[in-house]
């Protein structure tokens, strides 16, 4: 039987809000998803209940808080399929994960090396190697991938015995496409390089196994899949965070501290400095929890069956330029041309529905597709096939007001 | 560009929408009064920080009155500027400075353009427009 996605709306009491006189339809979900309630009562029964400080205090509170927040690890370690919870860092998201990584990484560069990243980037997997880079004497280079996710050139020859880190998206978050990532991480390894793989669009979405991928680094937000803002998560495999330089340092990630030296405490500790987001672990476990309470193929099914929807409806407008993949992707990118996207998310918004319009933090991706940005639809497992319908009966609306008769 | 009439009659289209979608209407038929820029006119010199879309404002000033000129590659924003400039066009910078635009901007119903977003540069052209 089809997924039907009202068996969990109920579970996300923010959908049933009115926007702007229209019931909400929330389609910008690649940019953030909502929260069920699983995940708020999660956050607020930790408050009610566990809260205290951390791996600190030896009293009733503080034990219970531990515990939790180490079993939100242990749980976030069986969402990816880490082999040891000491394998999963803490962070405030992608970004701040792929910073830890570049920071760290900083001490074995050296000039001449090479970073190597692929043209579908997000500039959180783009801006921290260029900066790496600049201060290294490190060359960046960038893996021109098509928009069906596809190669252009012969591959191979981006690596190269000097490619000292290979970062890549797992699915790009402005056109949606997935990334030949299996076969890029294997040219990677072959260098000997340290691989990392951003999964921020993936983790919703895919059911992710990083033994199985065999990557070095491997980082998402908790924010894109159902968990709170502010929390997100870096694997490594263990030689791998070892030889990370803490790029923050303080309390908690200490052993022993005196005027002449400090000692570093051990994995995963040594790498998370200061109090953490203690109810963003335990949100975000329960949003792990939400998602393999899931039959999550199914899910996967339904996201994709309401983008490849949305293509074949809006594929045939002549004035629509689509630049994600018919299939086998959970969102719908466009543009049209001699319409501004922000003229055409104005009349979506002054119907209730989100989407967002720009350059989706890939301003060198819009470059290559030709374009400022585009007008980006993104599914999540609530989103039902009548609000794909009316994104497209809107859009089109949109179009007909906005077309120039100057 | 316009005077005190058509000020009016902007102000009476614009307080007479019920909702987002009609003031969205209003914007798109206002911005066909907006005259183009030309492309020479379309410098970075005049290019408004801040705004997602592009945003070019010229500010001419001869005995003390100030006159302007301004485009934008969004529609919307086009008729927004109609609304702008139309309280500002002719006046000297003592008189728009005592203006309080955001104020008449929220009037109009178009405070959702003034909230601050990435995506949202009509405080910056307010500020430009208001510069010494």
């Amino acid at each position: 039987m089809a997924f039907d996605p009202s068996s969990l709306r109920h579970l996300f009491p923010i959908l049933s809000l009115q926007a702007n006189d229209h019931p909400l339809i929330y389609l910008d979900n690649a940019a953030t998803t909502q929260k069920p309630l699983l995940v708020l009562d999660a956050i607020q029964h930790y408050y009610r209940n566990n809260n205290a400080n951390v791996h600190r205090g030896a009293h009733f509170l503080s034990n219970r808080a531990t515990n939790h927040f180490e079993q939100a690890r242990e749980t976030i370690a069986r969402f990816i399929n880490a082999p040891e919870q000491s394998h999963v860092i803490w962070s405030k998201g992608t970004t701040e994960a792929i910073n830890i990584v570049a920071f760290g990484l900083e001490h074995l560069l050296e000039k001449g090396d090479e970073i190597l990243i692929t043209s579908l980037e997000h500039h959180a997997n783009l801006v921290p190697w260029q900066q790496l880079a600049f201060r290294t004497g490190a060359r960046l280079r960038v893996l021109p991938l098509t928009s069906n996710g596809e190669w252009e050139d012969e591959f191979s020859q981006y690596f190269s015995h000097r490619t000292r880190i290979f970062a890549a998206t797992q699915v790009s978050n402005a056109i949606g496409v997935s990334t030949p990532l299996q076969m890029m991480l294997n040219y990677a390894k072959q260098q000997g390089a340290f691989t990392l793989v951003d999964g921020a669009q993936a983790v919703a979405h895919y059911s992710v196994d990083v033994q199985a991928l065999d990557c070095d680094f491997y980082v998402f937000s908790g924010h894109k899949m159902y968990g709170p803002t502010g929390i997100g998560a870096l694997y490594g495999k263990n030689h791998a965070l070892e030889v990370l330089i803490p790029y923050q340092t303080g309390g908690e990630m200490v052993r022993k501290v005196s005027y002449q030296a400090t000692e570093f405490n051990i994995l995963p500790y040594r790498l998370e400095a200061g109090t953490p987001n203690i109810e963003g672990a335990i949100g975000l476990a329960a949003a792990c929890d939400f998602l393999c309470n899931q039959d999550r193929s199914a899910l996967l099914k339904w996201e994709q069956s309401l983008a490849s929807h949305v293509y074949s409806r809006l594929h045939r407008e002549t004035n629509i330029e689509i630049y994600s993949p018919e299939k086998n992707t959970t969102l719908v990118s466009l543009s049209v041309p001699n319409i501004h996207i922000l003229d055409l998310n104005a009349y979506l918004d002054s119907q209730g529905i989100g989407v967002r319009a720009g350059s989706h933090c890939a301003q060198p991706l819009m470059a290559q597709l030709g374009v400022v940005g585009t007008l980006r639809a993104s599914f999540a497992c609530y989103n039902t096939m009548e609000e794909a319908d009316r994104f497209c009966n809107v859009l089109l609306e949109a179009i007909d007001l906005l077309l120039d008769d100057e | 560009m316009t005077n005190s009439n058509q000020t009016l009659a902007i102000k009476e289209q614009l307080q007479a929408c019920r909702s987002k979608e009609e003031t969205f209407k209003t914007l798109v038929t206002l911005s066909k009064k907006l005259p183009r820029l030309s492309a020479e006119e379309k410098i970075e010199e005049y290019k408004v920080k801040g705004c997602e879309s592009a945003v070019w404002l010229i500010t001419e000033e001869t005995n003390n009155i100030r006159h302007f000129k301004a485009d934008s590659d969004a529609k919307l924003m086009r008729g927004v500027l109609v609304a702008v400039l139309s309280l500002v066009e002719g006046k000297t910078i003592a008189e728009i400075q005592a203006i309080e635009l955001t104020n008449k901007l929220v009037e109009l119903n178009l405070s959702s353009y003034l909230t601050s977003s990435r995506t949202n540069g009509v405080l910056a052209i307010l500020k430009k427009i208001a510069s010494n």
